[in-house]
C-alpha cells in the first residue's frame, strides 16, 4: 500500500493497521468538521464509514465545508459528501445516511456494529444522544466542537473516561413568559417574542396560545395581565385571515402593524398597576411612522431607532477606505435603522410572507438564512423595542442572536478534524495512556492544551448506570415480563421509567400486564429500572427488534442478564436525566424546564390513569412535567428558549 | 434629517443586498451569504484584507495544499503554486488535492491548482511550472507581487537564500516556512514588524470611575438618592453609584481613593449602606465593580511600551499610519488627565433605559471630545490619507495595541545566548525538536545522510555547551526526524494546514495576535509550544 497508510500504522501497529480496511467508523455529522473528518478517514485508509446528517447543503456552509459545491446547495450533506470523497479511494466503502440519529432504527444493535463513533455535530441534544448510546453500547466515541478560533477534541469511553454528561452543559437560557410578552426589558427579550411568537402567530400553525398562558398563571403571573394577553391572542385570528387573503386591498402588514404595536400595547397601558414600577411603552403610529413626523420620546421617526446604543461591537465597522469594497455588501445589515426604516422593513417582509402563504406555503417557520423570515423578526423586534424604550439592533446582531450563531472557519475545523484521528487511532489501539482532551485555545504560545483524560464522575446519571438490550417485539410483549427477565427473578422492589415517565413503582403495577407498545415503548427507546432502596445502580434497557428469521416468542432476553453493582451511597436516583430545575435567582429568570415531554400515542381507546398520585406529587417536586391524561400534550412553547 | 430625505433611501439599502423585484422573495448578496460565519469572527475589514491578498506556495505538498485549500475557502484573492514536478504515485495517494491515479504524471501545480481554485470561484488560482531555484536566481523581484510566500519541506538552501532576500527589505513579503517529518513539525513566520489594531483583546478599557470627566461627575453630583422614589433609587447605574460613592469616600480620606485592604472593604460597606432594600441590583453590581474606584485609570503599561518602539523613534511623514497614530497617542496621554482616549462603548448595566441612554450619551460625547483632540494631534495631510475609519478603530481600541517585531529566519539558531536563555528549553521537549529540524536542515545542506548520530551531534553542535537537552527528549525528537525526515502524512498535513493558514490570516487580516519564533508540535505527545519567542 502506499504511502497514505504510514500515518496509521505508526501509531496502530502493523497488526491494527492491516484490520484497518474493516474497521468500521460511525461518523455523525457532515458539516465543517465532518467534512474534514471524512476526507482523513478516507486518506487514512479507514475501510468501512457510515456517515449521517439530517442537513442540507446551505450556501453559508461553504466558506469551510469544502466537499460541497455552489452546485449542491439544498442537497443532502451525507450524499453530496460521500460522492465527493469517495472516488478519491475505491477501496473505502461509504455508507452516506441521509437522516436523524434520533430515529428509532439507530438503536443499540446498530451502535454495536462500529468500532468507533465521531461526533462532528453542532447540537446539544444529538451529543447527548450519541454519548448515551455509546455509554450503553461500549463503543469508543470521539466527541468534537468549534467555536471561531476555538475548538475542542475529547476521546470517550464507557467506564475508562468520564462520558459528555459527567459534567453538566450550560442550559439554553430561558425567559419568563410575561417578560417576553408583556415587559420586555432587554433587546433579546424582543427578539425572542418577534421569533417565537408573533412569527409563529402571524405565519405558523393555526394553534390556540392558551396553553403557555395557562401554564403561566399557575406559576402564579399576573392574573389580569394574562387576561389581556389570551384577549390579545384570539384577535390574531382577524390579521391571519387578512394575511392569507387573495384580496389584494386588505392591507395585512399595516392591520399586523396597528394590531401589535398599536392596540396590543394600549390594552397593556390600560393595566396602571404593571407600569408603577417600570417605564410604560408608548404605542406606535402607523402613518405617522410612515410619514416620519413621529416623535418618539423626544426622538424623531427618521434619527436611527436608538441614541446608537447598539453596543459597539468590531463587526459594525465600515472597511477602511483605499481597501478593495469587495465586501462592502457586508456593511449594509449592519447598522442600526431608524424607527422608519423598520416600518418599511416590517410591511416588505410581512408582504413578502404572505405572498409565499398565498402562494401555498402552509406554514412559515424562523430560519436564520430565510431572509423573508429575518428581515420580519429584525424589523418586528426593533419596533417593540423603540416601544418600550429599548436599544434596537442590526439585522446582522439579531440574526446572530435569533438564530444562535457561531462563528465557523475552515481552519479550525482542520486542525479539530486531525485531532479527533490521532485520537480515534488510539482509542482503538485501545492505548488509554495516550488518550488526551484537546483544547485549541486563544494562546499563541500554546495554541494546543492537551490533559490528561478524566475518570468517570461517579454520580453521573448516564454512564454510572448499567446498560443492557432486549430484543423483542413491542406488539407483543408485555412491561412485566422484560423487567421480571432482566431482574431474573431477583425480588427486590423497582420503579421503571421510560425518559421521565414513570410506568411502575412497587405499589402500583397496572401497567405490567400492557405492552411496550401501548405504552410508547418502542425501539430505540430506554426502560430505566431504578432500585427503590436506592442501593443498586440503575439498569437501562434499550429496545431493539427482533431478529429478521425470528419465529419463537416476543422476547429474547440479554445474555448474560445485567449484573449492576451495588452502589456505596444510599441516595434517591432520580430518572436517568441531569437536574430539572436551577434556583430561581429573583423574580427575572425563573424559568428552566426540561425539553417538554412527548406526547404519548394513544389509539383513540380510553387509557387507565398512567401515574400513582404519590409518585406524581413526588416527582412534580423534583420538577418534572407529568401529564395528566396519556392524550393530554404538553407544548413546547410553554418554554420560550432561544435555541 | 428631513423625512423627505430619508424617504428616498430604500429598504434594499439598509439590509443587505436584498433584491429589488417586487413580489419575488429577495435574496441576499451570496457572498455575504458564503462568508457569514467567518464575517463574524474578523468583519468586514477582515475580509476585504483578505480578499486583497495574492499568496505564494512553493510546492504542492500535501500539507501545501492543506494549507491553500483554508485559505482558499475564506476567500483569499489570489494565490499560485510553483512547482516544477509532476505527480507522483505517491502524491496522489497522499495528497486529497490531486484526482488520484488520474493525476499521476501530469504536472502537480496544474493539478492542484484546478482542484483547489473548485472550492471557491472568487478566487484566481495559478499554476507556475518553473524551477524554484531558477527562478530565485534569474528574477528574485518575482516573489515582490505577493503579500506572503509559503514554503513547506523546501531545500534548505534554497529556503535560506529565499528567506534572506525577503528579509533584506521591511516592505518584501512575510514568509512562512514549514517544516515536518512524521509526526512533528514547526513552522516559523519571517517579519519585521507586525502592527495589530484589532487584537480582539479580552481587556476592557477603563471607566475613568476613578477619574471622571467634569460632566459625569457633575451629572453622579446632581443625583440626590434621598429624594429618588424607590424605582429610581433601584435603577441608578453603578457608574453613576461608584463616583457619587467615591467623591464621598475622598472627602473623608484627605481626597484620596481607598489603599488598603480594610479600606477596600469598607468602601463596599458603604455602598452596601446606600442601600434602601437588601434587593436592589444596581448596588449589588456596584459592589461587585467597585475596584474600579481604586483601581488608578492610567496609560496600560502594554501601550506605554510601546512609545519606546523603534517604529516611533525613527518616525517620519512617510512611516506607515499605525505609528502616525501612534505618535498621536502618546501626546494625548502626556497631557492631562493622562489617560487613553475614552471610548465611547459603556457596558450593560441594571438601569433603566433613560439613565442608561443618558450616561451613555454623557460618555459618548466625552468619547468625540477626546477624538477629536486626538485627532487635532494628527497633521492634516497624514490625517486625510489615514482616513476617518481607521482612526476611530485606533482610538476604540488603544487599549489593546499591538507591535510585534520579528526575527530573521535562522537567526535564533545563531544566537547562542538566546538558545541557552530560552524558556522552551529546560523542561520540555520544545527546543530538542526544533533543534532537531535546524540539524537536519545543516546535514542536508552538507549533503550528508540524517542518521540518529549525525543528527545529534549537529543538534549538539548548533547548540554549544550552554544548552542542555534532556537526553531522553533529545532522543525522542532526533529519533522522530531521522526515522521520517520528508515524510508528509495525510493526517499531520490536514493538521498542520489548519495551523499554518490560521495564523496566515491573522497576518493578512492583521487581527487576533499570532505566533512568534517557531511553533513546534508534536503529535505522539500531543503538544504545542513556541521556541524563541
Ligand atoms: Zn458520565
Amino acid at each position: 500500500m502506499s504511502a497514505r497508510y504510514t500515518h496509521a500504522r505508526a501509531i496502530l501497529g502493523p497488526e491494527m493497521s492491516e484490520r484497518l480496511p474493516e474497521t468500521k467508523v460511525l461518523l455523525v455529522g457532515a458539516g465543517g468538521i465532518g467534512c474534514e473528518l471524512l476526507k482523513n478517514l478516507v486518506l487514512a485508509g479507514f475501510g468501512q464509514i457510515t456517515l449521517l446528517d439530517l442537513d442540507t447543503i446551505d450556501l453559508s456552509n461553504l466558506n469551510r465545508q469544502f466537499l460541497f459545491r455552489k452546485k449542491d446547495v439544498k442537497k443532502s450533506k451525507a450524499m453530496t459528501a460521500a460522492q465527493t470523497a469517495g472516488p478519491f479511494n475505491p477501496n473505502v466503502h461509504l455508507h452516506p445516511i441521509h437522516g436523524n440519529i434520533k430515529d428509532p432504527q439507530f438503536d443499540m444493535e446498530w451502535f454495536r456494529g462500529f468500532d468507533i463513533v465521531l461526533n462532528a455535530l453542532d447540537n446539544l441534544d444529538a451529543r447527548r444522544h450519541v454519548n448515551k448510546m455509546c455509554m450503553a453500547t461500549q463503543v469508543p466515541l470521539v466527541e468534537s466542537g468549534t467555536a471561531g478560533y476555538l475548538g475542542q477534541v475529547q476521546p470517550l469511553l464507557k467506564d475508562r473516561t468520564e462520558c459528555f454528561d459527567c459534567i453538566s452543559k450550560p442550559t439554553p437560557k430561558t425567559f419568563p413568559v410575561c417578560t417576553i410578552r408583556s415587559t420586555p426589558s432587554q433587546p433579546i427579550h424582543c427578539i425572542v417574542w418577534a421569533k417565537s411568537y408573533l412569527l409563529g402567530q402571524l405565519f405558523g400553525e393555526d394553534e390556540d396560545a392558551g396553553g403557555e398562558l395557562d401554564e403561566a398563571e399557575k406559576q402564579g403571573e399576573n392574573a389580569q395581565e394574562i387576561a389581556t394577553l389570551r384577549k390579545e391572542a384570539q384577535a390574531f385570528k382577524a390579521v391571519r385571515s387578512a394575511l392569507r387573503s387573495k384580496d389584494k386591498s386588505s392591507n395585512a402588514a399595516k392591520m399586523a402593524f396597528e394590531k401589535v404595536f398599536n392596540s396590543d400595547i394600549r390594552n397593556l397601558l390600560s393595566m396602571s398597576d404593571m407600569w408603577r414600577s417600570r417605564a410604560p411603552p408608548v404605542p406606535l403610529d402607523f402613518d405617522a411612522v410612515k410619514k416620519g413626523t413621529f416623535v418618539l420620546r423626544g426622538i424623531s421617526a427618521t434619527g436611527p431607532a436608538t441614541n446608537g446604543s447598539a453596543k459597539g461591537n468590531s463587526n459594525g465597522h465600515a472597511a477602511t477606505n483605499g481597501q478593495s469594497g469587495a465586501s462592502g455588501s457586508g456593511l449594509k445589515d449592519q447598522r442600526a435603522l431608524s424607527l422608519q426604516e423598520n416600518l418599511a422593513l416590517f410591511v416588505s417582509s410581512t408582504e413578502r410572507l404572505a405572498a409565499r402563504l398565498r402562494a401555498g406555503e402552509e406554514t412559515i417557520l424562523f430560519d436564520k438564512d430565510d431572509d423573508d423570515t429575518l428581515d420580519f423578526v429584525t424589523a418586528a423586534a426593533n419596533l417593540r423595542s423603540a416601544a418600550y424604550g429599548i436599544a434596537g439592533k442590526s439585522r446582522w446582531e439579531i440574526k446572530e442572536m435569533a438564530g444562535n450563531i457561531i462563528p465557523a472557519i475552515a481552519t479550525t475545523n482542520a486542525i479539530v478534524a486531525g485531532l479527533i484521528v490521532l485520537q480515534a487511532m488510539h482509542l482503538l489501539k485501545k492505548s488509554y495512556n495516550t488518550l488526551r482532551n484537546i483544547h485549541l485555545q486563544f494562546k499563541p504560545t500554546m495554541p494546543l492544551s492537551a490533559v490528561m483524560i478524566s475518570p468517570p464522575n461517579m454520580s453521573c446519571g448516564i454512564c454510572r448506570n448499567t446498560y443492557t438490550s432486549v430484543q423483542c417485539d413491542p406488539t407483543r410483549v408485555t412491561l412485566g415480563e422484560v423487567v421480571k427477565g432482566i431482574l431474573d427473578g431477583s425480588e427486590r422492589e423497582v420503579s421503571v421509567y421510560e425518559a421521565q415517565r414513570v410506568l411502575s413503582d412497587p405499589d402500583w403495577d397496572d401497567n405490567n400486564e400492557r405492552t411496550l407498545e401501548s405504552l410508547s415503548v418502542t425501539r430505540g427507546k430506554f426502560l430505566t429500572i431504578v432500585d427503590e432502596e436506592g442501593e443498586v445502580a440503575t439498569v437501562e434497557v434499550g429496545i431493539c427488534s427482533l431478529p429478521a428469521n425470528h419465529s419463537g416468542g416476543p422476547l429474547i432476553l440479554p445474555s448474560p442478564l445485567p449484573d449492576p453493582p451495588r452502589k456505596v451511597k444510599v441516595t434517591v436516583p432520580p430518572p436517568s436525566t441531569p437536574p430539572k430545575k436551577r434556583a430561581a435567582p429573583d423574580d427575572e429568570e425563573v424559568t428552566e424546564l426540561e425539553p417538554a415531554m412527548k406526547r404519548l400515542k394513544t389509539n383513540g381507546t380510553a387509557e387507565p390513569n398512567l401515574y400513582t398520585p404519590s409518585k406524581k406529587r413526588r416527582l412534580e417536586d423534583d420538577g418534572l412535567v407529568l401529564l395528566e391524561a396519556p392524550n393530554e400534550k404538553v407544548e413546547d412553547d410553554d418554554i420560550i428558549e432561544v435555541d | 434629517m428631513s423625512a423627505a430625505a430619508s424617504e428616498s433611501q430604500d429598504i434594499e439599502t439598509v439590509t443587505t443586498a436584498v433584491s429589488t423585484n417586487p413580489g419575488r422573495r429577495g435574496q441576499p448578496d451570496n457572498k455575504t451569504r458564503r462568508y457569514d460565519r467567518q464575517l463574524r469572527l474578523w468583519a468586514a475589514t477582515g475580509q476585504a484584507a483578505l480578499e486583497s491578498s495574492r499568496i505564494l506556495v512553493i510546492g504542492a505538498s500535501a500539507t501545501s495544499t492543506s494549507i491553500l485549500k483554508n485559505l482558499v475557502l475564506p476567500g483569499i484573492g489570489h494565490f499560485t503554486i510553483l512547482d516544477h514536478h509532476s505527480v507522483t504515485p505517491e502524491d496522489a495517494g497522499n495528497n486529497f488535492f490531486l484526482e488520484g491515479p488520474k493525476s499521476i504524471g501530469k504536472r502537480r501545480a496544474d493539478e492542484a491548482v484546478r482542484l483547489l481554485a473548485e472550492l471557491n470561484d472568487s478566487v484566481e488560482g495559478r499554476a507556475d511550472h518553473r524551477n524554484v531555484e531558477e527562478v530565485l536566481n534569474s528574477n528574485p523581484q518575482y516573489f515582490l507581487e505577493f503579500n506572503v510566500v509559503i514554503a513547506h519541506n523546501m531545500q534548505p538552501a534554497l529556503v535560506d537564500k529565499l528567506a534572506k532576500y525577503l528579509w533584506s527589505e521591511p516592505s518584501h513579503p512575510i514568509m512562512m516556512v514549514v517544516r515536518s517529518a512524521g509526526f512533528v513539525s514547526e513552522f516559523f513566520i519571517q517579519f519585521h514588524e507586525h502592527s495589530i489594531i484589532e487584537s480582539h483583546s479580552e481587556t476592557t478599557p477603563s471607566l475613568r470611575i476613578d477619574k471622571p470627566f467634569p460632566e459625569l461627575h457633575a451629572h453622579a453630583m446632581s443625583i440626590d438618592f434621598e429624594k429618588m422614589d424607590p424605582t429610581e433609587h433601584a435603577h441608578v447605574p453603578y457608574v453613576v453609584i461608584l463616583v457619587s460613592a467615591l467623591e464621598d469616600w475622598k472627602k473623608s480620606h484627605g481626597g484620596n481613593p481607598p489603599k488598603t485592604y480594610a479600606e477596600k472593604q469598607q468602601f463596599k460597606k458603604r455602598i452596601q449602606g446606600m442601600r434602601r432594600k437588601p434587593d436592589e441590583e444596581n448596588f449589588e453590581e456596584a459592589e461587585a465593580q467597585a475596584y474600579r474606584a481604586w483601581t488608578e485609570t492610567t496609560v496600560p503599561s502594554e501601550i506605554s511600551a510601546l512609545f519606546k518602539d523603534s517604529g516611533l523613534s525613527s518616525l517620519t511623514p512617510s512611516s506607515p499610519p499605525f505609528f502616525q497614530l501612534l505618535s498621536a497617542l502618546q501626546k494625548f496621554t502626556q497631557e492631562s488627565p493622562h489617560t487613553l482616549p475614552l471610548t465611547s462603548t459603556l457596558p450593560d448595566m441594571r438601569s433603566d433605559t433613560k439613565s442608561y441612554i443618558h450616561l451613555q450619551t454623557l460618555y459618548k460625547r466625552q468619547a468625540e471630545e477626546e477624538k477629536a483632540k486626538f485627532k487635532s494631534l494628527i497633521s492634516e495631510d497624514v490625517r486625510e490619507t489615514i482616513g476617518d475609519e481607521m482612526i476611530d478603530l485606533f482610538v476604540k481600541n488603544a487599549h489593546a495595541l499591538v507591535v510585534m517585531r520579528g526575527r530573521e529566519w535562522g537567526s535564533f539558531d545563531q544566537d547562542r545566548a538566546a538558545l541557552a536563555m530560552d524558556p522552551s528549553g529546560k523542561e520540555t521537549a520544545k527546543l530538542a525538536t526544533h533543534l532537531a529540524f535546524s540539524a537536519l536542515s545543516s546535514l542536508t545542506l552538507q549533503h550528508q545522510t540524517p542518521t540518529v548520530a549525525a543528527l545529534k551531534a549537529e543538534v549538539e553542535r548548533i547548540a554549544g555547551t550552554d544548552v542542555e537537552l534532556p537526553e531522553e527528549q533529545l532522543d525522542a525528537a532526533v529519533g522522530e526526524v531521522a526515522r521520517a525526515p520528508t515524510a508528509d502524512l495525510p493526517n499531520m498535513a490536514a493538521f498542520l494546514g489548519g495551523m499554518v493558514a490560521q495564523e496566515t490570516i491573522k497576518m493578512i487580516t492583521r487581527q487576533y495576535v499570532p505566533q512568534k519564533g517557531y511553533l513546534v508540535i508534536d503529535m505522539v505527545d500531543m503538544w504545542t509550544g513556541a521556541v524563541g519567542a
